[in-house]
């Protein structure tokens, strides 16, 4: 990288240094020198309408905006003199001759720039008397409001959405004084709704509804913590009142996310007061007073009992099933979305009380079966993402993943590498985010992505584009070389659907680049990744010499990381999730923690099957889950932000969740359920406290983290071939593409009502052609199916997916996408031929 | 090429289309074909000839017989008498206004004779959309030259030789912004050309894309071969069809003739020429806001640096220069940079084209020497002020620009001794005004155009302007207050100061200029409520002065409310209560008997007639009720 050469100049006389070419506002905040500004934000391009940041240059013939202007060797700047001070004054004069005074209803009041601006420079002198804006507050769209008679026009709101966040929702329209920010047309505001442009906003012009009147900026008191959603690890500073999460919002210099936020991270946090919060043990009617209940709701299946009544219960139960059937026939399933402490328990719990070797989680089929298949080829799991890897990569490859939608603010990073000038190949079937801000989309059929990257191999090697020195003395060579032979360009364009040619110029711009990244999700959501998909990315890293660093695969939720760290994974001798919840008669008794398999993992109907064939079922959740219903006894759970604990992020971060709020009802942390679980089980046990458990418990997963920086063996290439395990046919002539969608990532995100304003409803994505042919009308009812079930939903008529290709979210409880789906065995990619149909 | 005995130059600039030239061409066609003649006569379709007031007009030749005014009617007399009996037609020639002399021929009519044409040298004499007529006329054997026999450095230098600046407004070298590109490296460069004529009042570029659109060209392949661009853009707001048509017929044939495109004259050079259409925004004529628009974003400036030669059009460098420099870029080259010297002064090389309107008898395009004095443009050239009445001020610059006075006038007309007065040579918009304006009135309506126009990007411009068209408003509404002119004049400081573009940065001017130049208007209408021309209806009272009025009758008959009244040859008398201050008796009036009051007058004068109007309304209410 080139040296970049240091500038010396002063500021105020206080001597400052700078890299060359930057800004003088840029160089004045670094060194904690503060220049008033409202249109400069670090992540936007320059803008230079506010006029704020004017400051005097010695010898300069005018005041310049700091913000246009760049450090020249021994420059004196000022930034407060008379004359400054005086051209500063007039800007805000000026604002403030249409700005309306409203700060007593204003939700911006007291962290409002602009009336520190105007306190600071007393620029409430009023000579000019003049037009105000009378426009109507627009109020109809979810979460984010606006209103423009208090906007100064800084326009960081609009450049956010698109230079940042990639999206483009909102303009400048009309011209000069009546200039306004509005969708376009003045339309509704239909986004994303990640609210980043509330939170840039320095002024009231942009606010979220769901803080409108809510509390004083003055009376919040602010508290940093990770988000509960996904990998990413953002901190969110939250605002509490009265004991109470009112507010999510960024703040730059906090957390690697640095100020950036989602829908879910600024609005999903009201999923903890929800009124289907759990708030007292229960247990199964049918079991106390030994008859059967024909109803179904919940109240009536269950009869709430205290903790003690409920784990003796539990206690015993799990007793009589490993004296009668061994403590194999006992397993559980650990949470993605619980603390590190959480998982160690219930793992510490599973394998030192009840001795089952049988602990698992979802990870399974998602995140460690990516990590486990590079593994085969890097000698090593999977390391924790880079958060700055999209930046300092010239060539980044996304293959069937859509970042943006599980690692939201990740996957911004690759759209700001982009806009550095990085190149982004997206290869999906689906039109994402990242496609659409790609400099080349290949469309390629669902599945596919094995046989691209297997075609690009062999471009590779033929053309002799690969690191010889690195690939041709490593173990495998040969057989990869072997088994590569077939993908020629021409094979594999039948295969994926794109033209021969632009693999090959793929191929060859991916060798061409300096530093590449192949960035895949992997969740137990998406079904058109098989293991052969992450080792032949591997071995195509390898052939060019690349690192471990260089295949980009992100945990995908709060903490799969540190859930993995803490001991749920599957060992050698027990059973995976695989065998526990497909294989009938693998268990007799099961507990399951935070997860929902009868709505989030495939093949929902097999599942149910198996779990009414078990003796004890036990959830612990915080909600009544569709999982939990069928449970003998429900435990309810402490949720995020009710309970202390660790998260560690898909990039690695250990972060401390704090008790901020009070869990509803007689709710516990998940931790506390074992500690008194062990208690009960084995009086001699001592009742672990927090303390002690998360000592624990960090001890281990630091280990396991550091684990992951070494080799474990040798590495090697390993031979990846596609198989389709089930292709569509007249009977069922669509391909169901499966996964979670921006503003939903599973349980949490379904209680929260701000994000269900967003999208609340179930739906199915069809291509208008293929909707035309079928007569299915935008925003009617569809029926879809499989051979092994079939869900109802509305269709949404979009050509974000290709002709022949349905796309669902998999989420929704009331719509079960999940019943058409099915895991994966042997390594096929378990696409879903389905069928679609009219109500 | 055919040769015929008599040529018809018929005008077809917008302004005489306008006033139903090509009808005027059906019809001597027409007549033409009828009497046998189209053998002997040619009728051309020309661009602008300049003398748009006079339109629509036509040139005879070989005599260079002027014709003006013409109507349909007028054609078989044309063709009866001038073509076949070789009588030209006395009653469609000019005459002059102040000595009504008639002058038969162009060349003799002071309008013409004072002017020196070297961007409108084909102005009425070719077919805008025939290619050939303009290679007739020495056309593109600069770019020739240029392109086959100079190096990019030698154009550069021939350029900062001639001294040519911007002529769009703000008068930079265009040799140095050329240098300044060429230096860049980079692959990609574009060669741009703004046609986004905006000031109220100019109409020079469009004239020159009408008349002459290859001159364009020609000029652009020049600045192209120099810098090193491929790939060129004319931005035309879309407001000018005609400009569009022809500009559009212009790339096809030059395209055809090998004059564009690739391997231009056989050589590696290539250039391909985009016409872009704007949607009439006036910042859209700001270099950085025109290269956004052509980017497809909206139409806002950025600031600089970095400087469009280094980061323009999509980041790359590029040059943008104005229509009327790039119509003078081809002589330089052909003739060289000292006789392009030969006209104007030392830091003003060349000739400018001014656009004539307002209170001026000869409204039109003129083309003169730079350092000619504003006098005799406006009294030579321009033929003095109709109607009797006196001058006041000319605005020169458009919005940007400022309002100058009479003893201003023999200013001479340079970048340099211009901009010493608060005002701007600019695009070269030149507003005359006469005794029955009122300055802060004129003001008010720069103001409004620079407010309206605003992009509203930045502050100072967005609400500033705003603020002081709000401040203006109400000094002419009688609601000034001590202190406003001052306020006025910090306020316009600090959005100079302040501002992020041209637009901004000089919208004060007009306010500016008038306050130095005019500054008992603004006090009178502060102080004294007081409009002494009549323009702002709030603060004048007109009234008739007893003495001098004989009683014609003529302001009763013109009032539109019938508030005046009196008997034959005696004095007459306005009715307050029913004066509405639309000026027409002030207008009419002979005798300046009808005079100008401040607004405290009508009070004093309304009261002797309350007393008989307020009996009047009682005997109506009763009757109502």
């Amino acid at each position: 990288m080139k040296e970049e050469k240091m500038i010396s100049f002063t500021i105020n006389d206080i001597p400052v240094e700078a890299k060359q070419g930057t800004t003088v506002l840029r160089a004045a905040l670094d060194n904690g020198i503060y220049i008033p500004h409202f249109c400069y934000d670090k992540r936007l391009e320059v803008y230079g309408g506010c006029r704020l940041c004017l400051v005097d240059i010695k010898g300069g013939r005018k005041l310049v905006t700091s913000c246009t202007t760049t450090v020249q060797e021994g420059m004196e700047v000022y930034t407060e003199t008379p004359k400054v001070v005086s051209a500063r004054r007039t800007v805000l004069e000026l604002l403030l001759v249409h700005h309306p005074l409203e700060c007593p209803i204003c939700d911006k009041a007291g962290e409002c720039d602009l009336q520190d601006l105007a306190f600071k420079y007393g620029a409430a002198e009023g000579r000019f008397s003049g037009k105000k804006k009378k426009d109507p507050e627009r109020l109809d769209a979810p979460l984010i409001q606006s209103n423009t008679n208090r906007c100064i026009l800084c326009g960081k709101c609009v450049k956010v959405c698109f230079e940042h966040q990639g999206v483009g929702a909102i303009e400048l329209i009309d011209r000069g004084f009546k200039t306004k920010v509005s969708a376009a047309f003045e339309e509704t505001l239909s986004c994303e709704f990640c609210g980043q442009c509330v939170d840039i906003c320095p002024v009231g012009a942009r606010n979220s509804g769901n803080y409108r009147h809510v509390s004083r900026a003055w009376y919040l008191d602010d508290h940093d913590m990770p988000c509960p959603y996904c990998g990413c690890g953002c901190i969110t500073t939250l605002g509490i009142r009265e004991g109470k999460i009112v507010r999510a919002k960024g703040v730059q210099g906090r957390g690697q996310n640095d100020g950036n936020l989602c829908s879910r991270g600024r609005y999903g946090f009201d999923y903890i007061s929800s009124p289907e919060r759990l708030t007292s043990p229960l247990i199964r009617r049918e079991i106390l007073n030994n008859s059967s209940c024909s109803s179904n709701s919940a109240t009536d299946i269950f009869e709430e009992v205290s903790w003690d009544e409920a784990l003796e219960f539990i206690s015993k139960r799990l007793s009589k099933i490993t004296s009668e059937h061994g403590a194999e026939k006992v397993g559980a399933i650990g949470s993605q979305r619980c603390t590190v402490e959480d998982n160690f328990m219930l793992q510490k719990f599973i394998r030192e009380h009840v001795q089952s070797s049988n602990v698992d989680s979802a990870a399974h089929l998602g995140y460690l079966k990516a990590s486990k298949a590079f593994e085969s080829v890097f000698g090593q799991r999977l390391k924790p993402v880079s958060w700055d890897a999209p930046l300092s990569a010239d060539f980044m490859l996304v293959v069937e993943s859509d970042i943006t939608s599980l690692l939201p603010v990740w996957g911004l990073r690759f759209i700001e590498s982009k806009r550095r000038g990085s190149r982004l190949v997206v290869a999906d079937p689906k039109k994402t985010k990242l496609s659409r801000h790609s400099n080349s989309w290949l469309r390629i059929k669902p599945g596919s992505g094995t046989a691209l990257i297997n075609g690009m191999i062999n471009v590779l090697l033929r053309e002799e584009l690969y690191n010889k020195q690195a690939a041709e003395d490593a173990a495998g060579f040969i057989e990869l070389r072997t088994s590569i032979m077939d993908f020629t360009p021409e094979v594999v364009s039948g295969i994926i659907g794109i033209p021969a040619e632009e693999l090959v110029n793929l191929a060859r711009d991916y060798a061409a680049s300096g530093n590449r990244i192949i960035a895949i999700t992997s969740s137990a959501s998406e079904n058109t990744k098989s293991s052969s998909l992450f080792i032949a990315a591997a071995n195509m890293a390898r052939l060019m010499g690349d690192g471990p660093e260089s295949i980009q695969v992100p945990a995908e939720h709060s903490n799969t990381m540190g859930m993995i760290a803490a001991g749920v994974q599957s060992g050698s001798h027990g059973k995976n999730i695989h065998e526990m919840l497909y294989n009938p008669d693998a268990l007799k008794a099961l507990y399951i923690m935070g997860e929902d398999p009868l709505v989030m993992l495939p093949d929902v109907i097999r599942i149910e099957d198996n779990l009414k064939k078990l003796d004890l079922l036990v959830v612990q959740d915080i909600f009544m889950t569709d999982t939990a219903k069928m449970a003998d006894v429900v435990l309810p759970a402490a949720a995020w932000s009710e309970k202390e604990g660790h998260f560690i992020s898909a990039t690695g971060n250990i972060q401390k969740l704090d008790n901020i709020c009070r869990a509803p009802g007689d709710a516990k942390p998940d931790w506390e359920v074992f500690s008194m679980l062990i208690k009960k089980m084995d009086k001699s046990a001592d009742y672990l406290t927090f303390e002690a458990v998360s000592m624990e418990a960090l001890l281990r997963t630091s280990a396991f983290m550091a684990r992951l920086e070494t080799c474990n063996r040798e590495q090697e290439f390993v031979p990846a071939d596609l198989r389709i395990v089930e292709e569509p046919d007249d009977q069922y002539p669509f391909i169901l593409v499966a996964s979670t969608i921006l503003q939903h990532s599973g349980a949490f995100s379904m209680l929260s009502r701000n994000l269900d304003a967003i999208v609340s409803d179930p739906y199915i994505q069809i291509n208008s052609i293929d909707a035309a042919r079928l007569s299915i009308e935008p925003d009617t009812f569809v029926e879809v199916s499989s051979k092994r079930g079939s869900a109802v939903a509305r269709a949404v008529v979009s050509d974000e997916v290709p002709e022949g290709v349905l796309f669902a979210p998999v989420h929704f409880s009331s719509s079960k996408i999940n019943a058409l789906t099915y895991p994966a065995t042997d390594d096929g990619v378990p696409l879903v031929a389905a069928r679609i149909a009219k109500i | 090429m055919k040769t015929h005995r008599i040529s018809v130059m018929l005008c077809g600039g917008t302004g005489c289309i306008a006033s139903g030239s090509l009808k005027l061409r059906d019809a001597m066609v027409e007549e033409i074909n009828k009497r046998g003649l189209q053998d002997e006569v040619n009728v051309v379709l020309t661009g602008c000839n300049g003398f748009c007031a006079q339109g629509p007009v036509m040139t005879i030749y070989p005599e260079d017989i002027f014709y003006q005014k013409v109507k349909v009617d007028d054609i078989p007399l044309i063709v009866e008498e001038h073509f076949i009996k070789g009588r030209p037609v006395e009653k469609l020639f000019y005459k002059e206004p102040v000595k009504k002399k008639i002058i038969p021929l162009m060349r003799d009519i002071p309008f013409f004779s004072l002017q020196v044409l070297r961007a409108l040298r084909n102005k009425g004499l070719i077919d805008a959309e025939k290619i050939d007529e303009y290679i007739a006329r020495d056309g593109y054997q600069a770019a020739a030259k240029a392109i086959t026999q100079m190096t990019p450095e030698q154009i550069v230098d021939e350029m900062k030789r001639s001294g040519l600046r911007g002529r769009g407004g703000a008068g930079f070298s265009t040799g140095l912004k050329w240098e300044l590109c060429a230096k860049v490296e980079g692959a990609q460069k574009y060669i741009l050309c703004n046609g986004d004529e905006g000031d109220p009042g100019a109409f020079m570029d469009r004239s020159i894309m009408e008349a002459d659109p290859h001159v364009l060209l020609e000029g652009m392949l020049i600045g192209a071969k120099a810098i090193g661009a491929n790939k060129g853009f004319i931005y035309v707001r879309a407001e000018y069809p005609l400009a569009v048509q022809r500009l559009r017929i212009a790339i096809a044939q030059a395209k055809e003739y090998g004059l564009l495109g690739d391997n231009i004259l056989g050589t590696d050079f290539c250039l391909d020429i985009e016409v872009y259409l704007g949607a009439g925004a006036f910042v859209c004529g700001e270099e950085t806001a025109l290269m956004r628009s052509i980017e497809g974003e909206r139409g806002m400036p950025t600031p600089r640096p970095p400087f469009p030669a280094q980061k323009g059009l999509w980041g790359k460098p590029s040059v943008l220069n104005n229509v009327e420099t790039y119509a003078n870029i081809p002589m330089i080259i052909l003739k060289g940079a000292d006789w392009f010297r030969t006209m104007g002064t030392e830091k003003s090389a060349g000739t400018k084209v001014f656009a004539l309107s307002g209170a001026i008898n000869n409204i039109g395009l003129i083309e003169v020497p730079m350092g000619i004095p504003l006098r005799q443009i406006i009294y030579d050239i321009g033929g003095g002020i109709p109607r009797g009445r006196k001058f006041k001020a000319v605005q020169l610059g458009g919005p940007s620009g400022g309002c100058m006075p009479e003893s201003l006038l023999d200013t001479p007309v340079t970048y340099e001794d211009i901009v010493q007065t608060g005002a701007i040579v600019g695009s070269g918009g030149m507003v005359v005004m006469d005794n029955f304006n009122c300055m802060v009135n004129v003001a008010k309506f720069f103001l409004e155009f620079t407010a309206d126009e605003s992009c509203g990007k930045c502050t100072p411009c967005r609400i500033g302007t705003t603020v002081m068209l709000d401040l203006l408003t109400k000094i002419t509404e009688g609601k000034g207050r001590e202190g406003d002119i001052e306020l006025l004049q910090n306020l316009s400081q600090d959005i100079t100061e302040s501002s992020l573009c041209g637009l901004g940065q000089t919208a004060p001017n007009p306010v500016l200029t008038t306050i130095r130049y005019f500054r008992d208007e603004y006090e009178s209408h502060i102080n004294e409520k007081w409009c002494k021309t009549g323009v702002c209806k709030d603060l004048c009272t007109f009234y008739i002065d007893k003495e001098k009025c004989i009683g014609c009758g003529a302001c009763a008959r013109a009032c539109p409310k019938k508030a005046v009244s009196g008997e034959k040859k005696k004095p007459h008398e306005i009715d307050q209560n029913m004066c509405i201050q639309c000026r027409v008796c002030y207008e009419t009036c002979k005798f300046d008997s009808v005079k100008i009051g401040p607004r405290s007058m009508r009070e004093e004068l309304g009261k002797k007639e309350e007393k008989e109007q307020t009996t009047d309304a009682d005997h109506q209410t009763v009757e109502t009720a």
